[in-house]
């Protein structure tokens, strides 16, 4: 899965990991550089595993991970996480002692481009009080918090778990806010796991659906958005094998029954998708762009199909 | 900078093309001027909601087409229009417009001829107030 004419700022090639009761890939992926990924899957599909593996974490069983052009073979030491920011799903509890302006004191001795300036800055947009402990915090408040110390040495590669979980819109909004100035210069990427599919539509470039452990695609967004359509057909002749029909549209997906005689075919090629159903006699009611859930469940149901 | 750019997700065309024609109707149209800066890819994206990629693809169109230009490190501007070009533009907004019009008239039932009465008509009629309005 490669995006053409792309430079990759991750890359994995038949990447492997065994945990006791989960499995993660083979995967096999490139992510652009200069651009938004958002991961989006279930619960327990393996997103934060992925990004403990990015992050050398995770022992590898098999397969190769590339981070900014480092090989992470072992013996790649810790030189190329200080071009990298991450901001984990959960809080760590062993720093809930120390106020954020510590633990930002602490993150500025590992990364050389460490700016104070760009902290506090960060700090006061998001309105936070650096010198309060995290565990006093509100959750989204601490959330805030450590969102600003991964961005204060302006990473190339911005890795965050789960970002806006905990804050209130106003936060969240600061948070797009901040997200979009920090992806202003085009050359930084950012890789993001989000389950909130408004902020998939406003910051995502391409999406990455991983579900159980695999990988169902890398997808332009606006492409998918484009392509997917939902065509709703009437069916006179569904004795006949209307249905079957159907199932050989161009582009075809899915197809569900929606009332009497009603069907709701699902494609990724429109065009021709509503030419056959008119070809083939069925009366197109309406066509409708899909939501991103429902394309999401439509590749889940066919890796489902596959097992 | 805001653009009055709109995206209709009712509408089949990809939202690069629903961009891309209404980015180019505001600079063939003159209501964006020769030099004026327009917004970053990221930014464009960010506020119509829609990809990098989508945004990039639309500059680099218009940038062949010749509309815009864009200078290393300093962003991308509206280039200078061909009066020739405008002109072509204009009356091939209009005609599209009265084509939809007469696509209407058309699934009416009206004949040819009526349609004709009825624009000369309206013609008139809407020439008549505009005249009188400026008086």
């Amino acid at each position: 899965m490669t995006i053409a004419n792309m430079e990759a700022a991750i890359s994995l090639r038949g990447m492997k990991l065994q945990h006791e009761r989960f499995a993660l890939g083979p995967v096999d992926c490139s992510i652009p550089k200069g651009m938004v990924t958002a991961i989006v899957g279930p619960n327990g599909s393996g997103k934060s595993t992925l990004f403990r593996a990015l992050l050398g974490l995770e022992p590898v069983r098999a397969g190769e991970i590339e981070m900014l052009g480092t090989l992470l073979d072992g013996n790649q030491g810790d030189q190329y996480k200080s071009r990298i920011g991450f901001l984990a799903e959960n809080p760590h509890a062993h720093e809930s002692h120390l106020t954020a302006n510590e633990k930002a004191k602490f993150a500025s001795n590992w990364y050389p481009s460490w700016e104070w300036e760009r902290y506090n800055k960060l700090l006061r947009h998001f309105d936070v009080d650096g010198g309060i402990k995290l565990s006093k915090m509100s959750k989204g408040m601490r959330r805030k918090a450590e969102l600003s110390i991964a961005m204060a040495h302006d990473p190339d590669l911005l890795l965050l778990d789960e970002p806006s979980s905990g804050l209130d819109p106003f936060a969240w909004k600061t948070m797009l806010e901040e997200l979009g100035r920090y992806m202003e210069p085009g050359d930084r990427t950012l890789v993001l796991a989000t389950h909130i599919l408004e902020e998939i539509k406003r910051l995502a470039d391409y999406i990455l659906f991983i579900y159980r452990g695999k990988v169902l695609g890398l997808y332009e967004k606006d492409r998918l958005l484009d392509d997917w359509r939902t065509i709703v057909v009437q069916i006179d002749y569904a004795a006949k094998g209307g249905s079957e029909m159907l199932q050989r549209a161009p582009g075809f997906q899915g197809l569900s029954e929606a009332g009497a005689g009603l069907y709701r075919l699902e494609v990724d090629d429109p065009e021709r998708g509503e030419a056959y159903c008119r070809d083939n006699g069925f009366r197109v009611v309406a066509v409708q762009r899909m939501e991103l859930e429902d394309i999401l469940s439509c590749l889940i149901r066919k890796e489902e199909a596959r097992r | 900078m805001w653009l009055p750019i709109r995206i209709d997700e009712q509408r089949p065309e990809p939202l690069y093309h629903q961009i891309e024609v209404q980015l180019r109707g505001l600079i063939l149209g003159g209501q964006l001027k020769e030099g004026t800066l327009l917004p970053s890819i990221r930014e464009l994206a960010v506020s119509l909601k829609c990809s990098a990629i989508t945004v990039r693809r639309v500059y680099q169109d218009l940038e062949n087409e010749g509309l815009i230009r864009t200078r290393q490190g300093t962003g991308t501007f509206v280039a200078g229009v061909e009066p020739v070009a405008r002109d072509e533009h204009r009356l091939e907004r209009l005609t599209e417009e009265l084509e939809k019009a007469i696509e209407i008239g058309l699934q009416l039932g009206c004949a040819p001829e009526e349609i004709e009465t009825a624009f000369r008509q309206a013609l008139h009629r809407k020439a008549t107030e505009k005249g009188e309005d400026s008086s």
